[in-house]
């Protein structure tokens, strides 16, 4: 009962405040219709390549240009200087340009994600242009096929990125804006004048993690409504796993924002505590690059971090219509993570 | 009942460069209207949040109703209302939202109606809380204070920032609580406020309570409880001259000279002889009776607003 009317007052206040809950419902809808705009097609960010042409092309220039357009190559032309100009901007990934009698690649060292692969596209299509040239049969590639862990092919790499936004968005509020929050209302005295009533913290705890989740929840079905309508983007998996997947990671990165915020004296102090939790936690999920190279203490350790397995399950029920049967650890690793948070949170949980 | 409502004990408080409590002793009878008088930083907020059970003592025992923070945490706070020296709420919580959600933490607790009443705050009810005049969000602390319908109440100056009705309208309050047979401690370093309101009186200075009485007692208990008051048009001229010829001590103020005398009956002729002899301008003699700030003047020798 007392929890239920912390609940309702939370919502009510919440509700109050337009600009933070539109920006906040708001927020990842356009990061969302960002990212689609930017891949609407293709698989994902397509590889440019910057080329430069000798003063008079050769057959063998023409060749190789048509065997990089072939292979799909985002190719631009330019002029010398237009290019070096380009390259010193730092906007160029690789570059391919006349050097003697052949060629020479430059490769950006600080995109080398993109460059990497442009490289091995455009050393294809230089062997391809050069057996064409020689009247040689045509080198046989092997087929590359695009595939998610559930084995779902989509042509729109925006249907990958909605989970990793409905994941990251809400570690993002746990992390910074409810931890930050918590800590500017007690540094302003907010919470001073409850620290004289019976109310018992877990349960004003309790309540503000129940709200935050409903706002999630509300948050998630509005992107997955724009994700529909503007991208056809689709759940492939059941609702309720959806739910139990979101409930469970809202409590879980809410809490760790709670508990967090018992170790800050000051929302500065809180700025540096979240990035330093933050970082790791978004590095070492193993989301964004794989870990195979890391020693193996360091791997066994990320293994038991909240992030991966959330994120995982996400994306298999979203993308893959996976069941849950699969998940059940890593969803306990979720769930054990949310109630030690929890139970940290309302141990150093300071009123003033 | 014969167990007091607060009694304290040897309390005392270090702050890394203040000793804000130092040893302070305090006994509440129940039904009573307990004063903390004293300057700012005399550590009478200190003091009321240990009390509290906001902030931790160094040392000494607290007894609130007869329970212990140590034991009785809960049933404490549930049989106690708190206004703070200034209460912080949510900006955009209304005065009839804040009183229900508040009660609803309490197992009694009076109507929001019947407080919203009690405070003339029924205009406001569903105003936001950051809309509110300074006073009126006092009287919702207020209010909120007596939401649980508690035994024993709590005001941390709860008048300083009021204009002189507002603090009337808010003294009406304190007396209908006393009436309604609660304790009520309060701090104030205002002396009229303890004065009209409190049955008795701690002065407090430097974390000590260095009198302790009904403030007709603390008056009369003085040496010297009477002073006779000479004013002048502007400022008061240099009074040692006419100190040494009156052979007693002699105040100058702002525009008046002060003396203090156990007898005004036999100053008086001594006085006006000396000032006819040394020509002294003055316009008019007041004799009045002492203040408490005359009592805390006394004690300390320094004035209550320093």
């Amino acid at each position: 009962m007392m929890l239920w009317r912390q609940f309702v007052m939370e919502w009510r206040l919440y509700s109050r405040d337009r600009v933070a809950m539109f920006w906040t419902m708001a927020f990842p809808v356009l990061l969302l219709l960002g990212f689609g705009t930017m891949f609407r097609d293709g698989g994902g960010p397509r590889l440019s390549l910057v080329r430069v042409l000798p003063q008079s092309p050769s057959p063998s220039d023409a060749a190789l240009g048509k065997a990089l357009v072939d292979l799909q190559l985002n190719v631009q032309t330019l002029s010398k200087a237009e290019a070096e100009s380009r390259w010193s901007r730092g906007e160029t990934a690789a570059q391919l340009e006349p050097a003697g009698a052949g060629y020479r690649l430059r490769l950006n060292s600080y995109l080398m994600a993109q460059a990497g692969a442009t490289a091995g596209l455009v050393n294809q299509a230089y062997l391809m242009a050069q057996a064409r040239l020689s009247g040689a049969p045509e080198p046989q590639r092997i087929p590359i096929q695009m595939e998610s862990p559930g084995h779902k092919r989509s042509a729109s790499y925006v249907t990958f990125l909605l989970p990793g936004l409905l994941g990251l968005n809400l570690v993002s509020m746990g992390l910074f804006s409810v931890g930050m929050v918590n800590v500017s209302y007690r540094e302003k005295g907010k919470f001073r004048r409850l620290a004289v009533t019976p109310l018992p913290k877990w349960i004003f705890l309790l309540g503000q993690v129940l709200h935050r989740l409903t706002v999630t929840v509300v948050q998630a079905g509005i992107l997955l409504l724009v994700g529909r309508l503007a991208f056809g983007i689709q759940n492939q998996g059941s609702f309720l796993d959806l739910l139990l997947i979101m409930t469970l990671g809202t409590g879980c990165f809410m809490a760790f924002g709670f508990a967090l915020s018992g170790f800050a004296e000051t929302s500065e102090g809180y700025a540096a505590l979240s990035n330093l939790v933050f970082f790791p936690l978004m590095m070492l999920s193993g989301v964004y690059f794989t870990l195979d190279a890391a020693p193996a203490w360091l791997q066994h350790t990320v293994a038991l971090l909240p992030l991966a397995p959330f994120i995982r399950a996400l994306r298999a029920v979203f993308n893959d219509g996976a069941s849950l049967a699969g998940h059940g650890l890593g969803l306990a690793i979720v769930g054990a993570w949310a109630l030690a948070a929890f139970l940290l949170a309302v141990r150093r949980f300071r009123w003033a | 009942m014969s167990t007091p409502s607060l009694r304290i004990r040897g309390l005392r408080k270090a702050f890394p460069r203040v000793l804000a409590v130092d040893g302070v002793d305090l006994e509440v009878a129940r039904g009573e209207v307990f004063g903390l008088l004293g300057p700012n930083g005399a550590g009478k907020t200190t003091t009321l949040e240990i009390i509290e059970g906001l902030t931790a003592a160094d040392s000494g025992t607290i007894e609130i109703l007869g329970l212990t923070w140590e034991i009785h945490g809960q049933e404490i706070r549930s049989r106690i209302g708190v206004q703070l020296q200034s209460t912080s709420l949510f900006n955009k919580i209304t005065p009839r939202e804040a009183l229900d959600l508040y009660g609803s933490y309490y197992p009694k607790r009076r109507s929001t109606a019947e407080l919203l009443a009690l405070v003339q705050l029924e205009e406001k009810a569903d105003a936001y809380h950051i809309t509110l005049s300074g006073g009126q969000q006092q009287r919702l602390a207020l209010a909120l204070a007596l939401v649980n319908d508690p035994e024993l109440v709590f005001l941390d100056e709860p008048t300083t920032g009021l204009d002189p009705q507002a603090r009337r309208s808010l003294w009406d309050v304190v007396r209908r609580m006393k009436g309604e047979g609660r304790t009520v401690v309060l701090t104030t370093h205002y002396m009229d406020e303890a004065e009209a309101l409190c049955d008795r009186l701690a002065i407090m200075d430097r974390g000590q309570v260095i009198a302790t009485g009904t403030p007709a007692s603390l008056i009369s208990d003085l040496a010297m409880p009477s002073v006779v008051e000479l004013t002048f048009e502007g400022m008061a001229p240099d009074s040692s001259a006419f100190a040494a010829r009156l052979g007693q001590a002699v105040e100058p103020r702002a525009d008046l000279w002060e003396i203090r005398t156990p007898d005004p009956k036999a100053l008086l002729p001594r006085l006006l002889e000396a000032a006819e002899v040394g020509d002294v301008p003055f316009q008019q003699v007041h004799i009045r009776r002492a203040t408490l700030e005359d009592v805390f003047l006394q004690r300390t020798g320094r004035s209550l607003r320093e």
